[in-house]
């Protein structure tokens, strides 16, 4: 393994032109992708985006059809699974039913003919960081499902690989378990400080545990950066829709700004390749619409009825009608001393708007 | 049956529903079911039963059971050919199982794995020798031989019967190889494993409950045949069931019954086997494999 510090040894994994096609279909298009060393890095995006394409091309379970996939600067073209010095965390767990949680822990070790002794602190050191110490002798049927994920966890890590790679882990979990899981994976990553490539369609789960992320589409990365860049500046309209919820109102060009269908017009930062005319969407986050009299001189104003009004405990969300089928989500914070349904009745018409640089210009 | 590394989807409320006894409710026992089982067992094992009791007789009565005497077994076991036959019967069911169980696993997994479209019609295909019957089967091994010119003997035999027990290896592991998931045998290869490491180590522990199940069936099933044995054996040994149906030609006599008696006592022990060995070795999910579950 190079060492840290300097050009490629920061680099675990780059990706360079890579393509993969199933038959006519490209599940991955010419995907150019560095992730760094110790970093958290997720693949975000809809099923069937590419994600897990991506990964089973550096796990070595797929070849590329086109490009190269480099691991720790060296390309891996042709190596087979066995030989990279990566480990995989799978959806279904895949643990060895008939081999006891020890078993499938040292699997990866005995492979490498690791001395038996070091085996045991291993796999010992192992089982207590997922903490499952005192159940080597379980079989995974004993298990419940958070309890396999960590085996299945523990069976990756004890090989210390450069990159690990995994493939929805969370998806099968209960909401609750997922959340404290995601807690205890960022953990984890943090104390062993191995690379950690994620792929998940829940951007929520993107947004929590990742260093960056890279939002995925039709095999295309669509946008790559930290999570507050693209949850705050999507620089597509299919990254503002799928991170988050966003009210995405139609829009044309119009000068140094935009006009909005109703007629209004607002200054914008417009992307460099619009021009007048052309047709684009305005986005703006449901927490950055204000409702009421908290709408200022400052803000775009509209003007809508409100066509529905759901609590959601902390927030309350409130749909308003604009007209023209036009609806906008408002998320207001349960913070009031008064109730919060006290305040928007439906069918009340009721003034909206928001601050011109939380909207964004999309296309 | 549980296949390996299942997502459980809600931890909670799987296994709990599993867990719990149902209670017995009117409808799950009615009372002329018991009589269908009873009626049953009586067709099935009263026959069998006065086989087993006239093996012992002292006499060579085949109406009236005159006291107990091991005479017709000394009389099978100190018969040359009798003897002669049983090997040849043993020797027949244990190739079969070796050769056929071997061929069948394969031909399973080429079916499973290979992704081409004459794998998926294959798939019925195999179905197809377990309908046929076995006369047609018989006859045609024996228009076979002939064509080629083979000379009719144990080998042929043994030729027959493995064609025949294929299908049954191949349907029974075929089931639990589909019920593998893929991600095990990658997860393996993932962690260093070799493609002939996951073979060993992880794929056929799997299927390993299946593979024995269908070896004991086919052995079983082989041992004693008698219809493909009956077309294309040659003169001597003869297996013992075409042993015994010439022999009684010439008249019924009571050594049959120590004959008949004895075959049933390998089979029903090789049945045995089948279905307490898994159970022995705490494979509790595959005990079922030769009991229906997800197999045929």
């Amino acid at each position: 393994m190079t060492s840290d510090g300097n050009g490629a040894g920061q680099e675990a994994i780059r990706f360079e032109g890579v393509s993969k096609h199933f038959g006519d279909t490209a599940a991955v298009d010419d995907l150019n992708l560095v992730v760094n060393r110790g970093e958290f890095f997720s693949l975000l995006g809809p099923s069937g985006c590419g994600k897990t394409t991506t990964l089973r091309m550096v796990a070595g379970f797929e070849q590329p059809t086109a490009g190269s996939v480099h691991l720790d600067g060296e390309p891996v073209e042709g190596v087979p699974p066995y030989r990279r010095n990566v480990n995989t965390v799978f959806q279904s767990y895949a643990l060895f039913e008939h081999l006891d949680i020890e078993g499938n822990v040292a699997f990866g070790l005995k492979r490498s003919k690791v001395p038996s002794d070091e085996i045991k602190t291993r796999v010992a050191e192992a089982l207590e960081l997922v903490q499952l110490t005192g159940r080597e002798s379980s079989k995974p049927a004993q298990l419940s499902g958070g309890q396999m994920q960590r085996v299945a966890l523990a069976r990756a890590l004890v090989n210390k690989p450069s990159v690990l790679l995994l493939d929805e882990p969370l998806g099968a979990l209960d909401l609750k378990l997922r959340k404290q899981m995601q807690v205890e994976l960022k953990e984890i990553q943090r104390e062993v400080g191995i690379t950690f490539l994620y792929v998940t369609h829940d951007q929520e789960e993107a947004l929590a545990m990742s260093d960056r992320i890279a939002v995925m589409d039709a095999g295309v990365v669509q946008q790559c950066g930290p999570p507050e860049e693209i949850y705050e500046t999507p620089h597509k309209t299919f990254v503002a829709g799928f991170i988050g919820v966003s009210n995405l109102l139609p829009a044309t060009v119009d000068g140094k700004g935009i006009k909005l269908a109703g007629g209004e017009t607002c200054k914008a930062n417009l992307p460099d390749d619009v021009s007048a005319g052309d047709a684009v969407h305005c986005s703006v986050r449901p927490e950055k619409i204000f409702l009421g009299s908290q709408v200022d001189k400052d803000m775009i104003a509209l003007e809508g009825t409100i066509v529905e009004r759901i609590y959601l405990g902390t927030t309350t969300q409130v749909i308003v009608d604009l007209g023209d089928d036009q609806r906008v989500i408002s998320l207001e914070q349960n913070t009031d001393r008064s109730r919060a349904d006290d305040r928007w009745e439906i069918g009340q018409k009721i003034k909206l708007g928001w601050y011109p640089e939380h909207a964004l210009v999309l296309h | 049956m549980s296949t390996v590394a299942e997502p459980r989807a809600g931890r909670v409320s799987l296994p709990k529903a599993r867990q719990g006894r149902r209670r017995p409710r009117d409808f799950d026992k009615p009372r002329f079911l018991r009589a269908f089982f009873w009626l049953f067992m009586i067709f099935t094992f009263a026959p069998l039963a006065i086989v087993a009791l006239f093996s012992f007789n002292s006499t060579p009565s085949l109406q009236d059971f005159n006291g107990f005497s091991l005479q017709w077994y000394d009389e099978f076991l100190s018969n040359a050919t009798l003897r002669q036959s049983l090997t040849a019967s043993i020797e027949i069911g244990l190739v079969t199982m070796v050769v056929g169980t071997f061929l069948g696993t394969t031909l399973a997994f080429a079916l499973v794995r290979a992704r081409s479209r004459i794998a998926r019609s294959s798939n019925l295909l195999m179905l197809f020798p377990l309908v046929t019957p076995e006369i047609v089967a018989g006859v045609a091994a024996l228009l076979l031989f002939a064509q080629i010119g083979m000379e009719l003997s144990l080998a042929t035999i043994m030729i027959a019967e493995i064609t025949f027990s294929i299908s049954f290896v191949t349907v029974i592991v075929r089931a639990r190889l589909s019920a593998l998931n893929r991600e095990v045998e990658e997860a393996a290869l993932d962690l260093g494993a070799t493609r002939i490491e996951t073979l060993r180590l992880i794929v056929l522990p799997a299927l390993w409950p299946a593979i024995l199940a269908s070896g004991l069936l086919i052995f079983a099933l082989s041992f004693d045949d008698f219809v493909i044995a009956f077309f294309t054996t040659g003169e001597s040994p003869t297996p013992l069931a075409v042993q015994i149906y010439s022999s009684i030609r010439f008249g019924v006599r009571p050594t049959i019954n120590a004959i008949g008696t004895s075959m049933l006592l390998i089979s029903f022990l090789i049945l045995a086997v089948a279905v307490l060995l898994p159970r022995i070795l705490g494979r509790k999910d595959e005990q079922n494999v030769l009991m229906g579950g997800d197999t045929v």
